[in-house]
């Protein structure tokens, strides 16, 4: 690990895909982790739109290759076409409207049963800053009964649900920024090394040799040094 | 029906198979219906009547360039149609072979093989003549001067046509055998006679043509102009100098003026230029309208976009939903889109269009392409273009499945395969996926991918030219960046060189010439000169023929899609089923759905060409044309996910003999084999299957109990089924193999107030379900008295009918003991006569407390069966504690079973006898209808587990009966062997005495007889136990008469009696059918006389003759069956 403190880290290109209901948020997220900004009628994605970002993690960077799908029900049966080989997955609901959350389970069993195996999928409730326990202040905690409260899916429901699935599990703001670029780190740092040889970036030859050191770091996700990696 | 079928067959001759619009089978021939349709634009409702090769002539005043004549104006030959309410000519429309009259034509190509009407000539709506004069020439027989109403919309005051206002005059040659021109000019007359009704109608429609507010002169211009889209409130898109709007404007007012406006417009050469350059602002949405052809939607119903809003104002729908989610988010960078007005506007129109075409709803893109067309016309007029775009244009794209544009996407993909092998190549081998970038395109029309100016230009040809323009231009935009996609190694880089291509489409396509000329050249217009010349040989069938190939293998990918998903998606019910039985379930389902609508398509096509050819002479073989034909397969987005209750019934023949009727009203085929895994393929291929009203399948039955097993399945109470409903329903009856569960459930089924009770009809309509239900045999785990044990002891193929048969003659034994059994423990509805123990209704599966406290219990205390039964056969008989063990373990140990039980029967007649007399008292008021009575859950439990057949029926015959994976194609062959119908149980007694005798197995009449009263009393919907017996009694008599005397013994104890302990021998065998044949009768005196006390004084032993042949194999065989014999001569003696 100290040995690359001064060479330039490995870089490998992560795909990775976003899925959920439409208009819960996934252009948005992306919108704010891309480009760190926030549009109000951000216009639905109709197919899917492609970005990339780069993230830095302490022993390598992580190029992530997004698409962004469009989140309406019939575009459904296009969803294969873009998750194809991806190795991570942002699948999101409204954490105002319950019918979302029941759509990203859906999007859930569908990705471990038909998506590359050992996809890293993360579970994100976006809007934060609408429910009354937003934006940055408290992170998670008990759906206060203030006023202007919409959440309607409580933290513990979809957490208790991630745990089941093993996903990893981001309530988030795109509006505010607030955990955007965590949901991002936290799956730069789960992804498997080994799921990495692939890469297709120009240092991504470099990354299959410190397979050892990266399993450690794999453990700790949310390790602390991890959190400042994202160049965004 | 044979009408029909020849019918099919001759139309499917007719056809021209090589040509191919859509994507459905009507398509892969298109009729020439749909051909002329695409051709001119017109509605569906149009069909080409009558044709003839023509010469137009535009007078001098009127034209605008070409070989200028000055004595005869501009002359286009070509042919000339009419249609119901349209007169249409094209210089491409050179659609007939020469030699071919107007009745006899088969083959209609049309040059632009539908591309759209590029050609020359004009699509006037009849009703937009104002006068057609019949002129004399030399050179032609006949020669036609026709007055349009060019201008009606003008002038107000001046009907008589004033000074300023010029009649648009054309003139029409005719060629061709007199008798066709004359027929053709009849044709004409009539159709003018019937338009003159519709002036009205093509008044409101050009009132909102601007060009009608253009044409005007300059001193009338007082009133407002028609709306021409948001850009007149917000501006439009673009710099108009840049655009040189002015001029173009000023060059379509020319236009317009020599050539007709709107309704009545000429084509000629420079129409087709003018749109290449780019339309004006203002007249961009009425052209639109005009080449799209969804003018003539709104000329044909001019009010519906008005109507539809009043119909449905205040409704709320899914697609409304998604509609809102949408409506701040399209095109949010136009003002008119930040403004109420807008948003409004875009709302209405998404929504009246999503109420007109529910199978689409509402697809995102849609709101996109709405949104720009708003910016150029009215809200009705882009309500009638997205449906011209969604039903012909590009059809399927915004679909449920989208299977349109996932169709296009490969066409695209192989169309890039062709002309630019090398891309394909690297793009291939860099596993960049062509799609992902190109969907967006196709979607939305290229109204999200490139700037909004250049997009509308792209739009501008695609309305005049068809679809085939989306992949030209596509094509276009990877040849020019050809070499830099070429460095691209991945779809990031891939997108983001097109990303880079789109917003430089206004600069400089050659910025470093020497020419000037070539200088100002832009990239969008290059991007138009390569998409149109190099790309020239993209036509409309090419993408046809494209569509076609790739249409299963899109398809069948968005059904195995979506058959995952569902599967998924049904619910903790769902899980009681397996995952083969689920897949076969979701098949069923659709693929009766599909069957059923391909078939009510086919017939209302049948009955339209028959009403047609009543009215006219025109053997239009295709005209009733549909797209709409393949509605129904799942990829094509269900037209509907519902089942009807009459396709519930086709549902359920398809897996369960019982749902087939025995009475079909249409000739049933002899083997109906069912429609494999993939339905969809194998049905066009036998067309005539599909004439029937069931199609190639059995005729289902039609019975109560098929009602009411629908109606408990649809929970929403919606008179449909979904998917869901029926998981789910299946899923209690088969999903957890649980006895109780299927008894209770059966007995809900019957309880329809939900009170735990079921009255004296209930009683009786159960019965009548059992009878329905067994009719054609038991099928599942019964009693052990079956082949392989007959076959070893008696060494004689023919002891399988023997046995087989008296299980189904035992059942109905069993029914009827059912039935008297019910009426004697039933509670009446008189409070203080009911007895404690019933009173109160559990529903639970394990009740076997409540059972102990009802006496009535012990006699079924002792129906269980397990090993412990047997090792315990001394235990007190009647002994409860077994009473409620719902295990299915005497599936496996049926013989151990049969051995318990009988002991336990034979043992306990005595305690049986004294209560059951005081029962039976009380059922002969009972049967007495002015007695309300009705029997709970428990007593029907108890009645049902009294008797060891009806156990079985619930416990492993009835789930069974559903062939879900199997269905009963497979199974048929078995069925027929192993399984007994009543037509052989009828026959039954007679052959097991004729087998006995040496005898042939024929098939004595007396088995149909049989096999009617009792399919007689299954439909008739018996409601009378006294109406049951009497019919059970003459299938007695007619049995009787088909029964060798001699085989008659009366002494019926002492001779079952006989039976059960010198089980063996073919001589057993005719005594066991004879017993059976009496056992019939004597249960139908039983239930006649009702009161007879006697008679019914042993009441749990039903079932028993079969059990003769299973007690010889236990060690306590003799005895155990000694004593069920014993019960039966008891039960069933007079
Ligand atoms: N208040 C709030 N609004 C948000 C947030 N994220 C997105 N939105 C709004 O929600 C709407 C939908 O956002 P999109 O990012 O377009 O949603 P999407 O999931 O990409 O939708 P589709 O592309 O249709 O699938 C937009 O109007 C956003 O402005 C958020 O964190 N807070
Ligand atoms: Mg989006």
């Amino acid at each position: 690990m100290a040995d690359s403190a001064g060479a330039p880290r490995p870089s490998s290109s992560v795909k990775l895909v976003l899925l959920g209901e439409a208009a819960v948020g996934k252009s948005s997220l992306v919108l704010r982790f891309v480009n760190n900004d926030f549009q109000e009628n951000k216009e639905p994605t109709i197919g899917a739109a492609f970005l990339t970002q780069k993230c830095n993690l302490p022993q390598r960077t992580i190029k992530f290759e997004i698409w962004d799908t469009a989140g309406q029900e019939r575009f459904a049966s296009l969803a294969p076409m873009y998750y194809r080989n991806a190795q991570a997955a942002l699948v999101v609901y409204d954490l105002t409207k319950p019918t979302s959350l029941v759509k990203a389970k859906h999007w859930v069993a569908e990705l471990q049963r038909q998506a590359s195996p050992g996809i890293v999928i993360a579970l994100v409730g976006n809007k934060l800053d609408l429910t009354s326990d937003n934006a940055g202040t408290t992170g998670e905690g008990e759906p206060g009964g203030g006023d202007g409260d919409a959440r309607k899916v409580s933290t513990e429901e979809a957490k208790i649900y991630a745990e089941e699935e093993g996903l990893l599990f981001f309530e988030t703001s795109a509006k505010t920024g607030y955990n955007v670029t965590e949901v991002f780190t936290a799956i730069a740092n789960a992804i498997p090394e080994t799921s990495l040889k692939s890469a297709r970036g120009p240092g991504a030859a470099g990354a299959t040799s410190r397979t050892e050191e990266q399993r450690v770091n794999l453990n700790g996700p949310r390790d602390p040094n991890a959190k400042e990696g994202c160049a965004c | 029906m044979l009408n029909l079928s020849s019918f099919v067959q001759k139309a499917q001759q007719l056809l021209d198979p090589t040509q191919g619009l859509n994507l459905s089978d009507p398509d892969r021939n298109p009729s020439k219906a749909s051909l002329f349709q695409s051709q001119f634009r017109l509605p569906s409702s149009q069909h080409p009547l009558y044709e003839i090769t023509a010469e137009l002539t535009i007078p001098p005043a009127n034209a605008t360039q070409g070989d200028k004549d000055h004595d005869r104006g501009f002359r286009y030959a070509g042919k000339l149609h009419i249609s119901e309410s349209y007169l249409c000519f094209s210089t491409t429309g050179s659609s007939f072979l020469q030699s071919a009259s107007t009745t006899t034509s088969s083959i209609f190509t049309g040059q632009t093989h539908g591309g759209g009407p590029s050609g020359n000539g004009f699509t006037l709506p009849l009703c937009a003549i104002r006068r057609v004069e019949r002129l004399h020439s030399q050179n032609f027989q006949f020669a036609l001067a026709i007055t349009t109403w060019n201008g009606i919309g003008q002038d107000d005051k001046a009907k008589d046509g004033s000074k300023d206002r010029k009649e648009q005059r054309i003139t029409l040659q005719l060629a061709g055998p007199r008798v066709t021109c004359e027929r053709f000019c009849d044709g004409l007359k009539k159709g003018l006679r019937a338009a003159v009704g519709n002036v009205g109608k093509l008044k409101k429609v050009i009132s909102e043509c601007y060009s009608e507010y253009l044409l005007r002169p300059e001193d009338k211009k007082n009133a407002a102009p028609p709306d021409a889209g948001l850009g007149m409130m917000f501006r439009y898109p673009g710099d108009p100098k840049k655009l040189r709007d002015r001029a173009k404007m000023r060059l379509w007012a020319e236009y317009l003026r020599d050539n007709g406006r709107n309704m009545t417009l000429l084509r000629q050469p420079t129409f087709h230029k003018l749109i290449r350059v780019g339309l004006p602002n203002r007249l961009r949405g009425e052209m639109w309208e005009l080449t799209s052809g969804s003018m003539y939607l709104r000329l044909e119903n001019p009010t519906l976009y008005a109507d539809t809003l009043t119909k449905f104002s205040g409704q709320e729908s899914l697609a409304i939903d998604e509609i809102e989610k949408d409506l701040n988010r399209s095109l949010p960078e136009y003002p008119g889109f930040q403004s109420e007005e807008g948003i409004g506007r875009l709302r209405r129109v998404l929504t009246a269009y999503s109420w007109v075409n529910p199978d689409v709803g509402y697809c995102q893109a849609m709101n996109i392409v709405v949104a720009a067309l708003l910016i150029y016309m009215s809200e009705a007029q882009a309500f009638f273009l997205l449906s011209a775009l969604c039903d012909r244009l590009v059809p399927g794209y915004y679909s449920t499945t989208m299977y349109g544009t996932l169709l296009d996407q490969k066409v695209f993909e192989s169309l890039v395969e062709r002309t630019m092998p090398i891309l394909w190549e690297h793009l291939v081998r860099s596993d960049v996926q062509l799609s992902v970038v190109s969907l967006p395109w196709f979607l939305s029309l290229y109204i999200n991918s490139m700037p909004l100016v250049f997009a509308f230009r792209v739009l501008d040809v695609f309305f005049v030219e068809g679809p085939k323009v989306l992949f030209q231009v596509g094509l276009a935009i990877l040849r020019i960046n050809g070499e830099e996609l070429l460095d691209a190694t991945d779809d990031g880089a891939f997108i983001s060189v097109l990303k880079s291509y789109f917003v430089r489409l206004d600069e400089s396509a050659h910025p470093k010439s020497e020419n000037p000329k070539l200088r100002a050249v832009t990239r969008f217009q290059e991007l138009m000169v390569v998409a149109f010349k190099e790309f020239s040989g993209i036509t409309h069938s090419s993408i046809t023929e494209l569509r076609l190939k790739n249409k299963d293998s899109v398809l069948n990918n968005i059904e195995n899609f979506a058959k995952r998903t569902a599967i998924r998606n049904l619910g903790p019910d769902s899980k009681l089923l397996s995952t083969e039985e689920l897949g076969a379930l979701y098949d069923r389902f659709y693929g009766v759905l599909y069957e059923r609508q391909q078939r009510d398509l086919i017939i209302k096509q049948e009955r339209a060409r028959r009403a047609k050819s009543s009215r006219s002479r025109i053997p239009d073989m295709a005209s009733s044309h549909d797209q709409a034909v393949e509605k129904g397969r799942v990829g094509l987005g269900p037209s509907t996910s519902l089942m009807d209750y009459d396709a519930f019934r086709e549902f359920l023949a398809s897996m369960s003999k019982w749902a087939i009727s025995d009475s079909p009203a249409t000739p049933r085929r002899e083997t109906f084999p069912e429609a494999d895994r993939g339905f969809y393929g194998s049905l066009n291929k036998r067309p005539d299957a599909m004439l029937s009203p069931w199609g190639a399948g059995p005729e289902p039955a039609d019975h109560e109990f098929l009602r009411r097993l629908f109606v408990k399945w649809d929970v929403s109470s919606s008179a449909a089924l979904t998917l869901q409903n029926v998981v789910s329903g299946l899923a209690r009856i088969k999903g957890k193999r649980d006895i109780m569960g299927t008894i209770n459930y059966f007995f809900e089924l019957h309880d329809d107030d939900g009170d735990g009770k079921v009255d004296r009809e209930g009683i009786l309509r159960m019965s009548e379900a059992l009878l329905f239900l067994s009719r054609r045999g038991l099928e599942g785990t019964l009693s052990p008295t079956n082949s392989t044990l007959t076959l070893s002891t008696m060494g004689d193929g023919s002891q399988n009918d023997v046995s087989g048969q008296t299980i189904n003659e035992r059942f109905l034994g069993s029914v009827s003991a059912f039935i008297r059994r019910c009426f004697e423990y039933a509670d009446p509805d008189h409070p203080n006569n009911q007895p404690a123990a019933t009173q109160k209704t559990t529903t639970g599966a394990d009740t076997s407390d409540d059972q102990l406290a009802s006496p009535d219990a012990f006699a079924i205390g002792d129906d269980d069966d397990d090993e412990d039964d047997l090792l315990a056969m001394d235990s007190p008989p009647g002994s409860p504690k077994a009473a409620k063990k719902a295990e299915p373990s005497s599936q496996h140990a049926p013989s151990i079973g049969r051995t318990s039980l009988s002991t336990a029967t034979s043992t306990d007649p005595k305690d049986r006898r004294r209560v059951s007399k005081a029962h039976s008292e009380r059922a002969n008021i009972a049967l007495d209808p002015s007695n309300p009575l009705h029997i709970t859950l428990p007593t029907f439990r108890m009645v049902v587990l009294a008797d060891e057949l009806l156990e079985q029926f619930f416990e492993s015959s009835f789930p069974a009966s559903f062939h879900i994976t199997e269905g009963l194609n497979s199974t048929s062959a078995t069925s027929s062997s192993s399984l007994t119908t009543f037509s052989s149980l009828g026959l039954g007694a007679g052959r097991a005495v004729g087998a006995a005798l040496g005898g042939a197995p024929g098939a004595p009449a007396g088995g149909r007889g049989l096999r009617g009263v009792l399919d007689n009393i299954v439909t008739d919907g018996m409601r009378v136990a006294q109406e049951v017996v009497r019919r059970m009694e003459e299938a007695q008599k007619e049995l009787e008469r088909n029964a060798v005397p001699g085989q008659r013994n009366d002494e019926d104890e002492e001779e079952d009696e006989d039976d059960a302990v010198a089980p063996g021998a073919g001589k057993n065998a005719a005594y066991l059918g004879d017993a059976e044949r009496r056992s019939v009768r004597n249960s139908d005196r039983d239930l006649l006389s009702g009161a007879d006390a006697e008679a019914s004084d042993v009441t749990a032993g039903a079932s028993v003759p079969g059990r003769a042949s299973v007690g010889s194999e236990g060690s306590s065989g003799g005895i155990s069956g000694g004593g069920a014999g014993k019960v039966v001569g008891v039960e069933f003696e007079g």
